[in-house]
């Protein structure tokens, strides 16, 4: 693929491209303040239900795109989440059961509008589902000299509109967002924080509503938010990348699904869909893969860290004059990492089995002195049997480091012996 | 379903119907549809997973989609089969979301329903732009579309919705146990999570059987409204039950005439907008839940207030039982 596909036709591609990065923006930017306020489903309920006020605007004579429909749809969200409420506290219903009440009405009432009189405006019933980015580009309003898609321009106009207002109230929206109860207490205005939110949901989602649809707006809202939301955790972090996140499937699915001969905006969604099962399991934290890895590693150096402490207590025993006789005979996973000690030179195979070399040593004294330690830390302070001491070190001496370890022996005393009376190897 | 054979004049109304032993079976089978729907969405709205089947309804698209592209044929049970097994795909991939990912409860089902509805949307679209023969009617199953079944289908439809209705008989009890006390039933050694996923099956079986007559964007009304509407009235299991699937026939029906007379109507909407109808009367009208009955309860509170408590009797019962919040 060339350059040329993007230039011809009037830079086609480009335009289409463009107006469904933008649109993604938008989404991307509302969509992560309403997914960590656990909001999404709502995102999907207004995507649906803004459907009936979109239609009466453009009946009373809007064009698609514009002021008026904007209003219509900001309206008909509105409209959404006050039936929603209306529901729940004067007829007890459950949120999500007066949501699914609410928006499959207005969304069946949109449809049945937009059937009704598809030949008077146009609307087709098909684009309210899942858009038409392809035909994007062929409607356009000279801007500056250039012919612009409207589509393009009434996006660009909402995210940039978005983005300040975003940026204006941000403080306001963390707050909001992580401690409800704590902002209003302190002065927030919540109820106008949520509206605005609300407000933004239906603006982000009537812009994108031309190009990608009704239902796959909600993909754009929520899936790179999510998906950014395993990636970091700072809000702020996590808003930059949804954007981004949102601008790089919108460019990728449109060219996969113009290659594939398919419909973008479905095609973007599932690029969405990808990038978020990518980063469940390779995000660096939170992955899958990468909490299995880590909990493995943990066990190995466990493993490892075992066998040294085994092999340095033998050593002890056989140089105090009674060796050892009877050993337990290795498991796999002991044999395992005698194996690999071997090779990193920290055991050698000697006539009398194992035994530490220099390197091991020195690794096997910081394991034996954070459990001695914690023995004698333990043993003072918590009033336990002597048989109890071992269990909890044996855990946790492979948690200490050096400085913890100071801070006990300083507390202990430098000459102390562990509670069985065994030396404590000392600190290099 | 019925004796009726060959045709049946009807004159009334404005235009002169002719009722075809089709049309007939198809009304009966999709009235099916809607009481099962009913039925078993009680459960799905009690048990505060009403927008599950949303999931489940968005992905089925895939799986008719796929049946078709793998099999060639607009056969009406392959289709079917196809988006319930991508149905029960999406649910699983929801429970493992949950299960393992980070993501929020909300967040994971909005991210099943739009990821899979788009995924559906990028097969179909693919299907319609190679010209597959009969591929275009597949965009029918968006929003429903009942004049194309025939009588057969409609036999299917009354089956599948009769089994599903029957297994829930079967597991009445033990549902209703968990809908209420999920802890309880738990304590006592009911196998929650079995029951759990068997009431979520059966909801996303009345999804795929509803999708001919809802559609896949609105099939999901037909397990959330009607019991919606019917918890309205009653506080007892079996009367919701009964009148809810009561609501669902009388919404399907209403659809199924509707769009019969005029075709340009998909059936999904108008399904919805009847049933969302009969659910606005509930919720005004119905006694002692409904918004009348409380104002005027409340009314009346306020001007009996220097009675003693025990003596108002326009005090609403004591319902412990009660499972609403």
């Amino acid at each position: 693929m060339n350059l040329s596909f993007f230039t011809d036709g009037g830079g086609m591609h480009a335009w289409a491209i463009a107006t469904a990065a933008m649109v993604a923006a938008g989404c991307g930017l509302v969509g992560t303040l309403l997914v960590v306020r656990r909001m999404s489903l709502l995102g999907d309920a207004i995507s649906h239900a803004m459907l009936p006020g979109i239609v009466i605007a453009v009946l009373a004579g809007g064009r698609p795109g514009g002021l008026l429909v904007l209003l219509g749809a900001v309206a008909a969200a509105l409209l959404t989440v006050w039936l929603t409420q209306v529901l729940r506290t004067e007829g007890g219903l459950a949120e999500d059961a007066g949501a699914g009440v609410a928006f499959t009405t207005l969304f069946a009432l949109g449809v049945v509008m937009v059937t009704a009189v598809a030949s008077r405006i146009d609307l087709d019933p098909a684009c309210v589902l899942h858009g038409v980015l392809e035909l994007v580009p062929f409607d356009t309003v000279p801007v500056l000299g250039f012919e612009v898609p409207r589509a393009f321009l009434t996006a660009a106009v909402v995210f940039v509109g978005l983005s300040l207002a975003v940026i204006i109230t941000w403080k306001m929206q963390v707050f909001t967002a992580f401690d409800a109860e704590a902002a209003r207490a302190a002065g927030v205005p919540v109820a106008a924080v949520t509206t605005g939110l609300l407000v933004a949901t239906a603006l982000a989602t009537v812009a994108g509503f031309e190009a990608v649809g009704a239902i796959l707006v909600v993909a754009m809202l929520v899936v790179p938010a999510a998906t950014a939301e395993l990636l970091t955790r700072r809000l702020h972090r996590i808003t930059i990348l949804a954007i981004l996140l949102g601008v790089a499937a919108a460019g990728i699915g449109y060219l996969v699904a113009w290659w594939c001969n398919t419909s973008a905006a479905g095609m973007i969604a599932v690029v969405l869909g990808c990038e978020y099962l990518l980063a469940v399991f390779f995000a660096p934290d939170d992955g899958l893969v990468s909490r299995v890895f880590t909990r493995g590693w943990f066990h190995w150096r466990v493993a490892c860290e075992d066998r040294l402490a085994a092999c340095w207590r033998r050593e002890e025993m056989a140089a105090q004059g009674n060796p050892l006789v009877v050993a337990n005979r290795p498991n796999l996973g002991e044999r395992l990492a005698d194996r690999w000690l071997a090779i990193t030179g920290r055991l050698n195979h000697g006539p009398r089995g194992w035994t530490l070399t220099r390197r091991g040593r020195e690794q096997a004294d910081m394991v034996v002195r954070s459990h001695r330690l914690w023995e004698t830390w333990l043993g003072r302070h918590a009033d336990l049997p002597l048989d109890h001491l071992h269990p909890p070190a044996e855990w946790i001496e492979h948690h200490l480091g050096a400085d913890v370890r100071r801070r006990i022996e300083a507390e202990v005393g430098t000459r102390a012996s562990d509670p069985h009376g065994r030396s404590i190897p000392p600190e290099p | 379903m019925t004796g009726i054979a060959g045709t049946t004049p009807v004159v009334g109304g404005i235009l002169p119907l002719t009722i075809s032993h089709n049309t007939l079976v198809v009304a009966c089978g999709v009235a099916a549809v809607g009481f099962a729907a009913g039925v078993v969405g009680c459960f799905g709205v009690l048990r505060r997973r009403a927008l599950v089947g949303d999931a489940a309804a968005h992905a089925t698209l895939v799986g008719v989609a796929l049946a078709f592209l793998a099999t060639g044929r607009r056969e009406l049970s392959v289709l079917l089969a196809g988006g319930f097994i991508s149905a029960m795909a999406a649910l699983g991939v929801l429970v493992l979301l949950r299960r393992f990912s980070r993501t929020r409860d909300d967040a994971a089902t909005a991210i099943v329903l739009s990821v899979a509805f788009g995924l559906g949307i990028t097969i179909v679209s693919g299907i319609t732009a190679r010209g597959i023969p009969g591929g275009a009617g597949l965009e029918q199953f968006l929003l429903g579309h009942t004049a194309a079944l025939t009588a057969a289908d409609a036999w299917l439809l009354g089956t599948i919705s009769a089994v599903a209705v029957l297994l829930l008989l079967l597991a009445l009890k033990e549902a209703t146990l968990i809908a209420f006390d999920p802890s309880f039933a738990a304590a006592t050694g009911w196998p929650v999570t079995a029951i759990d996923y068997l009431l979520v099956t059966l909801v996303a079986v009345m999804v795929v059987v509803g999708l001919p007559a809802a559609g896949a964007v609105l099939v999901t009304a037909l397990v959330v409204i009607p019991p919606v509407a019917a918890r309205q009235w009653t506080d007892r299991v079996p009367t919701m039950l009964l009148l809810s699937g009561l609501f669902g026939v009388m919404s399907a029906l209403f659809g199924v005439a509707v769009s019969a007379v005029v075709p340009r109507l998909a059936t999904g909407p108008l399904v919805v907008l009847a049933s969302a109808f009969i659910f606005l009367c509930s919720f005004v009208a119905a006694p002692d839940r409904g918004w009348w009955a409380r104002h005027r309860r409340r009314s009346q509170t306020e001007f009996e207030r220097p009675n003693p408590p025990g003596g108002d009797q326009s005090k609403p019962p004591e319902d412990v039982e009660s499972f609403s919040t």
